[in-house]
């Protein structure tokens, strides 16, 4: 397979390759390669976080005492933290790339959040375990899942009030897309998923004293539905099956959708939902590695900051650090901004975050070089004015910079740019990196990383 | 954006941008031509809910349609006989005895839409409720009367579609010198000194250069005309909208030549617990309203500021079971601004005995006239070259 397709593979399957990992892949043929991505991605891990810090704290005692339910809110506030962490960590470290970048995308497709981080645990390993499986089943998991029931108003979804949050968001967000269904659909929607619950503990509870057992017309059939058939009514739907090829080509190939692909997709997901035989279609067929869809994709800032972890290995001291530098770059785990979830693309990029990512890199790489020190002949034409503010901090970071230097021995200038640069750079730009000599000196490391043409995959 | 339309604006780019003085294009910018008037938009994020915000305190139908949340007579802030405003709102009701706030009700579109997203981008798009516009309609006022990014500025890290048009985009930034020192911390400026516009794509490589060059402009640009001011006055504190509209006043002050600013206060999506929340979220609304609209008299730029606040729609009149309201539709909107033509109550409350098959409230007044209203007689320009279809005009100003 070729040197840039396994690139183009493993940036939009994963977070990219150093220039020696591409190597060992070059002899492989494309099924080789792609059967291995699926392989090391057949094993679930969920992503575990300690919380008997918490688990002391009973329904009743907290319903009693408004001061421990403050101790409690806080000590989930900080599990929430290192639960986002570790989850930091997991994507940068895994050898089951694929699963983690799938689950990377159904958290961005299912979006909800939620402040109590048992609720929030389970959510994140029901998305991980579902990632490249039975998409029905994955649907009927979200519908019942704590997360999911609380940020869409669920439980408040009774036979005398229903509340249409979740039946709407389920048709227009998470598997059908808007103009497929009428407002008849949602009302009748939520009647047949009212009486949904959970408890304390985070688990499905369903009120058959508060669901509503009479005749429902969705979508042209008629029945006593409950959820469950709700969604197998959807799932008949081919539209159901588009709108999440749809989705999965904006996000794994080109946000410029293209139909005739779109069409190919639909028929092999219709035929079983099964997520896993999608995804190993798109990435064997050649269109895939069309070059319009190489090296054309905007990093998402955890895609950028992952990919930069996996180049160089570094470490946040602070957590706090690690999720300021997201919020800045707008894109929060765990913290979705709302249930239509991050838009992605150009909506990445504006005149405060292409600043921030071309600084990113020697904020975290060159802590000394951030004492401001206007150079230039700006200097002669402005008067400067800095005001100290939160972003000139320096930030505690560690850098592995003996495993980096290891990594790039022996590597040609050439052949690092090839593994970290997968776009074609623009003329001015190969003007400027001829100014930097030898490219795999720890020194320019930062300067290629602040590129416009690093913020692509 | 097409790539004719592309290269157009990239050839502008390098006209203004690469020369080595190219600041100085700034000081040639003709205010005159634009006019001063500058619009102010605020958006009530996820559905104020219109009915508790202007209420219809002597209707048996609202207090029968909301039993647990609806405001009780006594707590509302009578308008008149009929009308009161939320509780929380005594310092709009200050705007209104002063002729200042102009109260148009029953503001929609057809065929509402009841989700977030989608009836956020009609708004945004001022697009018919059965389509999907890639532009928005301040963006589109740029495309034809802009010159420079910072013209329409989002208070915000993200740019809302609301401010792109399909050549030209609007700026977001929640600081004015932070854009600015930017440039100077990091590669920035050496990456931009070795590019030319030929080497411009329209697809998304070019434009992250596009937008380095345009940050580089307006940053530049904000910085050096609003350092030398500073304001004297209190705004609320742990206030998030308050702190949009102090940096807005900030801009305003400071004489640059943006039209259009808009800010956004998040949280209004009520389907639960409604009261605590609104009335949190009308407060903050209200105080950073009037700290604002003080400032701006105080420099004397408010007669050249006109303030328009909306939510993407209203919530249903009848409350839920979580003492919440759902999506809804039709819903109020605020024109603060001097010399309104038509001050008070621009119209009648809707009625609540004739709802649509839904249970909403049936609008009235098309979104997209006030649009067309503020374009063609704020903002003087020709309204149906950025709203492609001629709306009739109303006559608040």
């Amino acid at each position: 397979m070729n040197k840039k397709h396994i690139l183009h593979l493993y940036w939009r399957a994963g977070f990219g390759l150093l220039p020696k990992q591409l190597d060992n892949l070059s002899g492989k043929s494309k099924e080789e390669v792609v059967e291995e991505l699926f392989l090391k991605s057949a094993k679930i891990t969920p992503l575990h976080i300690s919380t008997s810090s918490i688990d002391i704290f009973s329904k009743d005692a907290l319903d009693e005492s408004r001061d421990l339910r403050l101790e409690y809110n806080k000590l989930n506030a900080s599990l929430m933290k290192n639960y986002s962490h570790r989850w930091m960590d997991r994507l940068v470290n895994t050898n089951e790339t694929l699963r983690e970048k799938m689950t990377l995308f159904w958290a961005n497709h299912f979006s909800a959040k939620n402040g109590r981080i048992k609720y929030v645990k389970n959510f994140n390993n029901t998305l991980r375990k579902h990632a490249l499986g039975d998409f029905r089943k994955f649907v009927k998991a979200i519908s019942k899942d704590a997360v999911m029931i609380q940020f869409l108003n669920l439980h408040q979804n009774n036979k005398s009030k229903p509340n249409e949050n979740f039946a709407r968001e389920l048709m227009e967000l998470f598997t059908l897309g808007v103009g497929h269904y009428s407002e008849l659909d949602v009302k009748e929607c939520a009647r047949a998923f009212s009486g949904y619950k959970n408890n304390f503990e985070g688990e499905f509870v369903f009120s058959t004293y508060q669901h509503d057992k009479g005749m429902k017309t969705f979508l042209g059939e008629k029945g006593a539905f409950e959820g469950d058939q709700i969604i197998d009514i959807i799932l008949k739907q081919k539209q159901c099956a588009r709108f999440i090829c749809e989705k999965i080509y904006g996000y794994f190939v080109n946000e410029n959708i293209n139909n005739s692909h779109i069409h190919l997709m639909t028929e092999v997901f219709y035929k079983d939902y099964n997520i896993e035989n999608l995804m190993r279609y798109v990435f064997k067929s050649d269109w895939f590695y069309n070059k319009e869809n190489i090296g054309v994709k905007i990093k998402s800032p955890i895609e950028l900051l992952v990919g930069m972890c996996r180049v160089i290995p570094l470490r946040f001291n602070k957590t706090e650090e690690l999720i300021k530098i997201q919020t800045i770059l707008n894109q929060r785990l765990l913290y979705p901004p709302d249930v239509a979830g991050w838009k992605g693309g150009k909506n990445w990029i504006n005149t405060n975050s292409i600043l921030v990512r071309v600084k990113l890199p020697s904020m975290i790489l060159e802590r000394e070089s951030f004492t401001i020190q206007p150079k230039g002949n700006f200097t002669d034409q402005f008067k400067l004015v800095y005001v100290k503010n939160k972003y000139q901090e320096k930030l505690n970071v560690s850098v592995d910079w003996k495993t980096y230097k290891k990594q790039v021995k022996k590597i040609a200038s050439n052949d690092l740019l090839f593994a970290l640069v997968l776009c074609e750079i623009n003329l001015g730009t190969q003007n400027y990196l001829k100014t930097l000599g030898k490219l795999t000196k720890k020194k320019n490391l930062a300067k290629i990383m602040s590129l416009p043409e690093y913020q692509m995959c | 954006m097409d790539r004719r339309k592309f290269l157009k604006n990239s050839a502008l780019a390098s006209s203004v941008f690469f020369v080595p003085s190219f600041l100085k294009a700034f000081e040639n910018v003709d205010l005159s031509s634009y006019g001063y008037n500058k619009l102010v938009v605020i958006q009530l994020s996820g559905g104020n809910d219109g009915l508790n915000t202007i209420v219809p305190y002597r209707n048996d139908l609202y207090y029968k349609a909301r039993p647990k949340i609806a405001i009780a007579k006594n707590e509302v802030i009578k308008l008149n006989d009929e009308v009161g405003l939320h509780k929380k709102l005594l310092p709009l009701k200050r705007l209104y005895d002063q002729g200042d706030l102009s109260i148009i009700n029953n503001v929609g579109y057809p065929s509402p839409n009841r989700s977030h997203s989608r009836s956020s981008a009609i708004w945004h798009t001022a697009s018919d409720s059965n389509k999907h516009l890639q532009s928005g309609w301040i963006g589109r006022y740029l495309d034809v009367y802009g010159k420079y990014a910072h013209q329409a500025i989002e208070i915000d890290d993200n740019l809302s579609i609301m401010l792109k048009g399909e050549v030209h985009n609007g700026i977001a930034t929640r600081n004015p010198s932070f854009l600015y020192k930017g440039l100077h911390e990091s590669n920035f400026n050496k990456i931009l000194a070795y590019q030319n516009s030929r080497h411009l794509n329209e697809h998304n490589l070019g434009y992250l250069y596009k937008t380095m060059i345009d940050a580089k402009s307006s940053a530049t640009y904000l910085h050096e005309k609003t350092q030398n001011y500073t304001s004297t006055q209190n705004y609320p504190t742990k206030n998030p909208l308050a702190n949009q509209l102090k940096t807005i006043a900030q801009f305003i002050n400071s004489g640059i030549n943006t039209k259009v600013y808009y800010a956004n206060l998040v949280g209004f999506d009520t389907h639960a617990g409604q009261v605590n929340t609104q009335d949190r979220l009308l407060d903050i609304y209200a105080n950073s309203v009037a700290a604002f609209v003080k400032d701006l008299k105080r420099n004397n730029s408010f007669k050249n500021t006109l303030i328009l606040t909306f939510s993407e729609f209203g919530r249903r009149v009848k409350q839920n079971a979580g003492n919440g309201t759902d999506h809804g539709t039709a819903n109020n909107v605020f024109v603060i601004g001097k010399n309104l033509k038509k001050q008070g109550l621009y119209n009648d409350l809707a009625s609540l005995s004739d709802l649509d098959a839904n249970g909403d409230i049936k609008y009235e007044i098309d979104f997209r006239t006030i649009y067309a209203t503020i374009l063609n007689k704020w903002l003087k320009v020709d309204d149906k070259k950025i709203l492609n279809t001629s709306f009739k005009h109303l006559d608040f100003i």
